[in-house]
């Protein structure tokens, strides 16, 4: 039960970071992503790989994978410059369908579908440690420099920009550059949280940076309140939380948790977006603050 | 020949891409909605027609219970998610959200009640013979091209003489008119979402003939249509026609340099390039936003 | 004649066969206000994107004290101490008033702005004396979207102060003001002039263009027809049968 536990939290930070960093892009900076998951991924394997072919140390493991996924957010930042709204969205569809693709294929860095195992134990200055501390301190570091961000001049920023991209542009604001940082910053974070993944599990394949798994954390971020700070975290829990407790409904055969579970967000997300578009956090008398 | 073989095998497939895509930018250039649940009425329309196939009914019938499903959830969608949400307020991502969980939920229900991975029609018409040497063909090619043919042959005929594909057009081409003219918007945009919902029954039938279905298959079926508007130009039913049909050769004439599984791929390349470098399309006028 | 900040040279820009703007060549000098004056479609704003960058020209020349602009994007031109208000105004709707100040005091793009503290609090008294400037000060916790019309008007005024440009282009500024509000308007434009700033307006009412401008261009379809002090232009009669629509035949 507390391994239970233990593992049920450990989840739940690595999400909480995937959450808030995407909240970050979509609730701030107005890039509505749906291949979250392949920065994920990116530093999954990234993670994985110094793990498995250098030393297991944690910190380097996140760094390299922080790099990784940061470095190739210009994927996204690329699309996200010259077209947004629908576009922006299809754009970023077909990067998580290809993405699926490369990792499903590039067998010498991914392992193929077979996917990456025997990931070592991840250690901290050469001492052993358990994943779940270090997830906790990272999901406190990320929300603690988003929520720094959103409030600052950056945050400013981004919100200017997206009420109103020329005039923030006839301010001096360099558009290009602010927007490929906030997508690098997100995305990086999205590298740590799965660089922790990959050592939490000490196994990684394809599976889990699918394009279900960009809808999952975009469903977290919706569900819980885009643009708020603690929304996707509740997201995160809520929905993490959705599998345990329908273990315990007798009537649902095992083979199909998964599929009962996925039918449940679909509809909250639907619903949420008839009746209360700002999600469970969101201030519905501040209007959308996504819009 | 095998160049000649894709080259075949990509019209086929093209032709019903063209026809999802033309219904998907039939309803964006008439609502301004992007009908992200597209794929859902393809896979609902595919699915019965593959019931009715297994239940013993003969073809056609299976095929007017697809259509009329296809129609049925369009507008049902227009009716009870989208018109609520842009009443409201009507940011597009709201309607993005709402139509991804809808289709999520469809494809976990069609994958319980009809079971995951793939399913297919086997009929004779799918069976190919040689008709050059080296080179297969089904009757089912036929079938495809000429269904396309007579489709968009019908909807050209029907946004061109009747009433009510004038204004269907004029929608497309200038929103304002919507306003300006007073046009029914109710009236037309549940017309638009019946129309090209039923623009993707026919290729869901015949995709269920050949290639064969999986309760997946409504993404791949949304993106090639997101992809074949955009690069076809929004707003413009010939260029996604063309354009689809464009994806699904690029698509079949890859695999002469690539595996199968980068296929798919290929389309999003080309999706990929014209938004970095042509984002307004073949025929686009308008920049895009 | 004061120092010139900026000179554009024969800026020309067509949209497809129309000749939007047809060699527009214009100086804006220290401590003057400029109006430009002119029919509609006469190239005025156009003018203004092809000075800011928010358009290309398709041929001519702009500098800005001597240094050429042509080609740089509009956040450049901005950095060059550009600052330019739009008709429709394009405010940070969802930010409060006092973000839309401060949103334009920062101009680095990087995760934060460079001089530390110190350089924040100096920001800080430029946003809030831009606030007072305006009349905007007790409004600041307001939301942009929630203001009434000449507030916005002001508001966007108060970016424009904030942001600590010597040359001002401004769109319409004074249109549909009250009185009163045309009254601080003008005060604003003066305190300005008395600091040096190049201020260019467009304005349509010609009372407002007398009452606040020292130098006017005439614009009509796409050239400057006549440059002076308000009083030569506005009384010479061919201009006024321009600008009130009673074009010379053989011009149309």
């Amino acid at each position: 039960m507390i391994a239970y536990a233990a593992n049920l939290a450990t989840l739940v930070a690595i999400f909480g970071i995937l959450a808030a960093t995407l909240n970050f892009v979509v609730g701030f900076a107005g890039i509505f992503s749906v291949a979250h998951a392949v920065f994920f991924g990116l530093g999954a394997y990234a993670g994985a790989q110094v793990a498995l072919l250098l030393v297991p140390d944690a910190l380097l493991a996140c760094l390299v994978a922080a790099i990784v996924a940061g470095g190739l957010s210009l994927c996204l930042a690329l699309p996200a410059l010259r077209v947004r709204g629908e576009y922006f969205v299809a754009a970023s569809l077909g990067l998580q369908m290809m993405a699926t693709t490369l990792f499903s294929e590039a067998k010498p860095l991914t392992g193929g579908i077979g996917g990456l195992v025997a990931i070592p134990r991840p250690t901290v200055a050469g001492i052993e440690v358990n994943v779940l501390p270090l997830a906790l301190v990272a999901l406190a570091l990320i929300l603690f420099l988003t929520a720094r961000l959103q409030r600052g001049a950056f945050g400013r920023s981004l919100q200017s920009i997206r009420d109103a991209e020329s005039a923030a542009e006839a301010l001096g604001k360099n558009v290009a550059a602010v927007k490929t940082l906030a997508v690098a910053f997100a995305c990086a974070g999205a590298g740590i949280g799965g660089a922790l993944f990959a050592l939490h599990l000490s196994f990684v394949n394809v599976e889990s940076f699918t394009m279900d798994q960009s809808v999952l954390v975009m469903a977290m971020v919706i569900i819980g309140g885009t643009g708020t700070l603690w929304g996707p975290l509740l997201g995160a829990i809520l929905l993490l939380s959705l599998p345990a407790g329908l273990a315990f409904l007798p009537f649902i055969p095992p083979t199909e948790v998964g599929a009962v579970q996925q039918i449940i967000y679909g509809l909250a997300m639907t619903l949420l977006m008839i009746f209360r578009p700002a999600g469970l956090v969101g201030d519905l008398s501040k209007g959308r603050a996504t819009a | 020949m095998l160049f000649l073989q894709l080259l075949l095998q990509g019209v086929q497939t093209g032709a019903l891409y063209a026809l999802t895509a033309a219904g998907f930018a039939l309803i964006f250039g008439a609502t301004r909605i992007f009908h992200f649940a597209h794929g859902t009425s393809f896979t609902l329309a595919g699915y019965v027609f593959l019931f009715a196939w297994n239940g013993g009914l003969p073809w056609w019938a299976g095929s007017l219970a697809g259509i009329l499903v296809a129609v049925l959830f369009g507008l049902a969608m227009e009716r009870l998610v989208y018109r609520p949400i842009q009443r409201h307020e009507g940011s597009f991502f709201t309607v993005f959200v709402a139509a991804f969980g809808v289709a999520v939920v469809v494809q976990n229900l069609v994958g319980m009640v009809a079971g995951r991975g793939f399913a297919s029609v086997d009929t004779p018409l799918s069976r190919a013979d040689e008709v050059l040497p080296d080179v297969f063909l089904a009757p089912i090619f036929w079938i495809a091209v000429g269904v396309a043919v007579a489709l968009f042959a019908a909807l050209s005929t029907f946004l061109t003489r009747t009433h009510a594909g004038v204004a269907l057009r004029a929608l497309a081409q200038n929103p304002d008119l919507l306003r300006a003219y007073g046009l029914s918007s109710n009236r037309l945009s549940m017309l638009a979402f019946a129309l090209g919902s039923a623009m993707a029954a026919p290729a869901a039938v015949l995709t269920a003939m050949t290639s064969g279905l999986n309760e997946a298959v409504g993404h791949h079926v949304m993106l090639i249509s997101m992809a074949a508007t955009i690069v076809g130009g929004v707003g413009s039913l010939r260029g996604a026609a063309l354009a689809g049909l464009m994806l699904g050769v690029a698509e079949s004439v890859a695999l002469q340099f690539v595996d199968t599984q980068w296929a798919e791929g290929v389309s999003f390349l080309v999706l990929f390039a014209f938004i970095i470098f042509r984002p307004s399309g073949i025929f686009g006028v308008a920049q895009a936003r | 004649m004061n120092e010139v900040l900026l000179r554009s040279e024969n800026l020309a820009r067509a949209f497809g066969g129309l000749q939007a703007v047809a060699g527009v060549s214009l100086s804006l000098y220290a401590g003057q206000v400029t109006a430009l004056v002119g029919p509609n479609g006469a190239g005025k704003t156009t003018t203004f994107n092809l000075i800011t960058g928010n358009l290309r020209a398709d041929s001519g020349t702009a500098q800005i004290r001597g240094r050429p602009i042509m080609g740089l994007k509009p956040w450049q031109v901005a950095r060059l101490g550009v600052a330019r208000s739009f008709q429709d105004l394009r405010l940070f709707t969802h930010m409060t008033v006092r973000e839309n100040v401060f949103a334009a005091t920062e101009t680095a793009s990087w995760f934060w702005q460079p001089g530390g503290s110190r350089a924040r609090l100096r920001r800080q008294e430029r946003a809030e004396a831009a606030l007072e400037a305006t009349g905007l000060a007790a409004l600041a916790d307001a939301r942009a979207v929630d203001l009434a019309y000449a507030e916005r008007k002001f508001l966007s005024m108060a970016r424009i102060l904030a942001a600590e440009a010597d040359i001002w282009l401004l769109d319409e500024p004074a249109s549909g003001l009250d009185l009163a509000s045309r009254l601080r308007f003008g005060e604003l434009l003066k305190n300005a002039q008395a600091r040096g700033v190049a201020i260019c307006l467009i304005e349509h009412n010609l009372d407002v263009v007398v009452e606040l401008s020292n130098r006017i261009a005439f614009l009509d379809q796409g050239r400057v027809l006549a440059e002076g002090d308000p009083g030569t232009i506005l009384k010479d009669p061919a201009l006024a049968a321009i600008y009130f629509g009673d074009r010379p035949q053989e011009a149309a």
